[in-house]
């Protein structure tokens, strides 16, 4: 009995219907370690020290009725550690491309993490611009419009979030693997191929997608990107509350 | 006719014979009953009219009691017995009437009543003889029906005598019955009782149905029936232990249910190997709790699970490998992202990516293995950092194991790019790069897949290859530097190019090495002294390959120069390489030791040089010959007595001293202007002042001394500047006399 418990315990923790593979940049020292440590941990991560080369973690988050499982590659922001974290941009779906709100360089900085990104990642690469350290409100060196104004004028989703109090943390992974699950779902990304960095979870899901793409259940209803843009001046209230 | 509409039916008649009772009541009832009423008085007076119309009209009230008398009559003919009262109530019934005859004599009435009379006796007595015929009748009946009961009688008392006898021959039997009976409840007992020990101590049909048939899938069902399976054996060698020993039910309880158990783990071992190699070939898989469960279950038969994995890792292996060659040639879905291989031209960029890939690989491979083995459930399922600990549990051993055969099939193609990419490399900086680059990637394998897995070996391997082409190519650049001749035309006295070439070779690795990508985790937590040390330990044979050959070729060229081009200024040109190559490894903090090195070496020039041109001075001066003389004298003899110290002479050279003191190159001795190094250029030069300054106090002091017999010694001296005041001549040079002494020329920091 006690066996046939422990069957459905872990089967809610392991089984998902997508794995995505996400890519964490940025300048150094702007917190995308902390970020992912509370994404993975729900917990803010303290004496944090740099990242050398770069460092796995994964997570199963639920999307609808979608249960995506994100395999998360923390990057190092230093100069000299470029050259291996480049090598990683290669076979990710998402990038979470942080910038620290309290430092106009980090912000300054991010085209050329984008271009970067552009260049080594896939063509469907979907990339969310996180300004990081939101509870810093006085400390702030980055407007929030500004760099809204940039995510738009770049084609990339943003919001602000704070790994120290953990606010809005969860919301970019989500809205990546959103925007990635409506790019399969138009059919632009195909999770049969290797190297897209998504793949299907559930080989019977698998056969059933090969022969029909049909929806993803709350997910389908002729949503396109104008639908996730709307959540722009959304995630911007939150700031503001 | 004559019966009143009161009067009883004949039915009466019938029921007359038996009970008197009834009647009497009726007769009472009669008797009491008020005539006085309607319906009497109407009878009454129908009677009358019967039989008055023969009469007068006026005699109402006869027919009235002929009827009445009538009625009495025939009830008193029906019982005899009552025969007397009969009459009375006959006779006494006209005497009841004198108030309705009184107006007419009752002789109409009279007549009246005796033909009621009449009528009623001849009806009375045909009644009663109808009665006898009937009775004879009845009574003949009765006598047959006497018969018919005696037979009966006979019958029934045979019947009953036969019962008895069957009575107790039944005794027997149910006696019988009910032994029977208590007989069956036991054994039904006892079935039960077998029932719960067949249900508790074997398989149901349907268990055995999971366990063995190929159409119940390795599930749910299959590992209850397996769990039960296993509670039966565990049950019963609790009971089997007991003092009477092993039952013959027991032992064949425990040999058919290991029977099935082996079925069972031979159904699971070939649906997993099934499974591992159908899944195998996926990039990414998912692990269903049904195969871990039953990868838990294998673990308890480790030659089958051995087998099962053994099969699951050549897949994995299999498919690893040809996905690393998909990344490598064929990119991603539509060539996007582009191939690895066609960015071999960029070598980190290529042995980058691959090991990058490599490295995403081992990860997704880790996580499947995790699932496989259950072992994520206790983190959380949840990791950040590539460090693991290695608890040593069988799980462990299994992952690495798998991870190693796994990845080990990547070895071969990676090793042979990576070395080809290496083999192509001219510059050292490059292979530097590359080699520091593969450090990482060996540092990060190790950790997670163990130092004794194949790829971290063979990492080890392409590191140490790498290590060995960089340092080959440093040795190549020190043996070229040490090979290449001073250009005897130029006369300047800078480090020479192939040396500045050099150099920025030198630059450039230890730039590289600064910010290299080695195990930096291990050092963290460690004093900044041992990060020091660490850093200074690993690019000390770099050091040693590239500073000392400069050193060399540095100091041999310019021997081989100076021989063939005397005037050229040797000295002066080993101390500007050397301080150029100081300069050179002063930024990096590691390089601490090497630079010390040098340090004494131009520590070492620079006392010969303070001695050069100190001599050099004493010339210039003229004090040379003052010195010389003083160094030549033998016993006491005294030093005016010489001839290179007479009086003339010495007047001679304090009057050179004097112009000298006034020239130029007091302040700029031409020479030192041509060290790179000003500073070091003024050290030498006060120093060697110094020295200029004690000779003059020597020579002043052995002017003065009266055994050198000089005469007017005060003059002599007076007459030229500095005029004999040695601390004149200090402030002339503007130096500290304190601060002068052999400190200056060994004092090393510059």
């Amino acid at each position: 009995m006690a066996n046939d418990y422990d069957i459905d315990a872990t089967e809610l923790l392991e089984t998902y219907d997508f794995l995505m593979k996400y890519i964490i940049i940025g300048e150094a020292g702007t917190g995308k370690s902390c970020l992912l440590h509370q994404f993975t941990h729900n917990s803010f991560k303290e004496h944090s020290q740099h990242t050398i080369g770069v460092e796995f973690s994964s997570r199963t988050v639920k999307l609808g009725e979608k249960r995506i499982k994100l395999q998360l590659w923390d990057t190092a922001g230093q100069e000299r550690f470029r050259s291996v974290t480049r090598s990683y941009y290669r076979g990710a779906a998402g990038a979470i491309l942080v910038y620290d709100i309290t430092s106009r360089a980090s912000f300054l900085n991010l085209s050329r993490w984008l271009a970067d990104a552009r260049a080594l990642g896939s063509p469907h690469l979907v990339t969310v611009l996180v300004g990081n350290k939101s509870d810093r409100e006085e400390d702030r060196e980055v407007e929030w419009a500004e760099a809204s104004r940039w995510a738009a004028e770049n084609d990339v989703h943003f919001l602000e979030a704070s790994s120290l109090s953990g606010e809005n943390v969860e919301a970019p992974f989500l809205l990546c693997a959103r925007s990635i699950l409506l790019a399969i779902e138009s059919g632009a990304l195909d999770p049969e191929k290797a190297g897209s960095g998504v793949s299907y979870g559930d080989r019977a899901l698998r056969r059933v997608h090969s022969s029909s793409r049909l929806s993803f259940g709350s997910l389908s209803g002729g949503r396109r990107k104008g639908t996730v843009k709307l959540r722009l001046p959304l995630a911007g209230k939150t700031r503001c509350c | 006719m004559l019966t009143s509409p009161t009067s009883p039916p004949p039915k009466y008649q019938t029921s007359s014979p038996r009970p008197h009772n009834p009647l009497s009541i009726r007769l009472y009832k009669v008797l009491a009953a008020n005539l006085d009423d309607d319906t009497t008085k109407e009878a009454l007076h129908t009677l009358a009219d019967l039989y008055a119309p023969s009469l007068l009209n006026d005699t109402k009230v006869k027919p009235q009691d002929r009827e009445l008398k009538g009625d009495r009559e025939r009830l008193n003919d029906i019982d005899d017995e009552d025969d007397d009262t009969k009459e009375d109530a006959n006779t006494k019934l006209p005497a009841q009437s004198p108030a309705l005859a009184e107006t007419v004599p009752g002789e109409i009435a009279a007549r009246a009543r005796r033909n009621l009379k009449k009528d009623v006796e001849s009806k009375l007595a045909e009644s009663s003889r109808r009665f006898l015929t009937a009775f004879a009748e009845v009574d003949k009946q009765l006598d047959t029906l006497q018969e018919y009961i005696g037979a009966m009688r006979l019958r029934c008392d045979d019947a009953q005598s036969q019962l008895g006898e069957t009575n107790e021959a039944c005794k027997a039997l149910l006696d019988r019955a009910g032994s029977l009976r208590e007989q069956r409840q036991e054994i039904s007992t006892r079935q039960s009782m077998v029932m719960v020990f067949l249900s508790r101590f074997t398989l149901t049909p349907e268990d055995v149905e999971a366990i063995t048939s190929r159409e119940v899938p390795v599930g749910k069902r299959f590992f209850n029936a397996m769990n039960k399976a296993e509670r039966i054996r565990n049950d019963c060698r609790v009971l089997m232990a007991g003092e009477e020993g092993p039952t013959k039910a027991g032992l064949d309880i425990m040999s058919t249910t290991s029977g099935y158990l082996e079925e069972a783990y031979e159904k699971i071992f070939r649906w997993c190997s099934f499974a591992f190699r159908e899944m195998g070939r996926d990039a990414q898989i998912d692990v269903s709790p049904a195969m871990r469960e039953a990868v838990r279950r294998l673990r308890q038969r480790p030659e089958l699970l051995t087998e099962a994995l053994g099969t699951l890792s050549q897949t994995r292996q299999a498919t690893l490998l040809n996905n690393f060659t998909t990344a490598l040639t064929r990119g991603g879905p539509g060539g996007l992202p582009r191939p690895i291989e066609l960015h071999a031209h960029d070598p980190l960029r290529y042995v980058g990516d691959m090991l990058a890939w490599v490295h995403q690989a081992i990860a997704a491979e880790r996580e499947f293995l995790e699932g496989l083995f259950g072992a994520r459930a206790e983190e959380g399922g949840r990791m950040v950092g590539a460090v693991r600990a290695y608890g040593g549990t069988e799980e462990e051993d299994w992952m690495s194991e798998l991870m190693d055969t796994a990845v080990g099939g990547l070895c071969t193609p990676l090793m042979i790019r990576v070395q080809q990419t290496i083999r192509s490399q001219e510059s050292s900086i490059t292979a530097y790069k590359i080699a520091n680059l593969l450090q990482f990637y060996m540092l990060t394998m190790q950790r997670t897949l163990g130092e004794e897995a194949a790829l971290s070996k063979r990492l080890r391997e392409m590191t140490d290859y790498a290590y060995k082409a960089f340092s080959d190519a440093v040795e190549a650049q020190g043996r070229s530097i040490l090979g290449i001749h001073l250009d005897l035309d130029d006369l300047t006295l800078t480090p020479p190019f192939a040396i500045l070439d050099h150099t920025q070779i030198l630059r450039e690795i230890l730039t590289v090495y600064e910010s290299s990508l080695g195990d930096e985790s291990s050092l963290r937590g460690k004093s900044a002294k041992d990060v020091n040390e660490a850093a200074a330990q690993g690019c000390r044979a770099i050091l040693d390959q590239m500073v000392d050959p400069a050193v060399e070729m540095c100091v041999l060229a310019s021997e081989e120069k100076h021989r063939l081009r005397p005037s050229w200024d040797r000295e002066i040109f080993i101390i500007n390489v050397l301080t150029y190559l100081q300069s050179v490894l002063e930024p990096y903090s590691f390089t601490a030791e090497k630079r010390d090195v040098i340090q004494d070496l131009v520590a070492g020039r620079v006392v010969q040089l303070i001695e050069d041109h100190f001599t050099g001075l004493l010339v210039d001066t003229g004090l040379g010959e003052m010195v010389d003389a003083g160094k030549a004298r033998q016993g006491d003899e005294p030093l005016s007595h010489l001839p290179a110290a007479s009086s003339s002479r010495l007047q001679a050279a304090l009057h050179k001293f004097s112009v000298w003191l006034t020239s130029n190159t007091v302040d700029y001795p031409p020479r030192l202007g041509q060290l790179s190094v000003q500073s070091l250029a003024s050290r030498v030069h006060r120093a060697a002042l110094a020295r200029l300054v004690r000779t003059y106090k020597w020579l002043c002091e052995e002017v003065r001394n009266p055994e050198n017999k000089y005469e007017a010694a005060a003059t002599v001296l007076g007459s030229e500047r500095p005029f004999g005041q040695v601390h004149l001549l200090w402030q002339i040079f503007g130096i500290d006399e304190e601060e002068t002494g052999d400190d200056i020329v060994t004092d090393k920091t510059t």
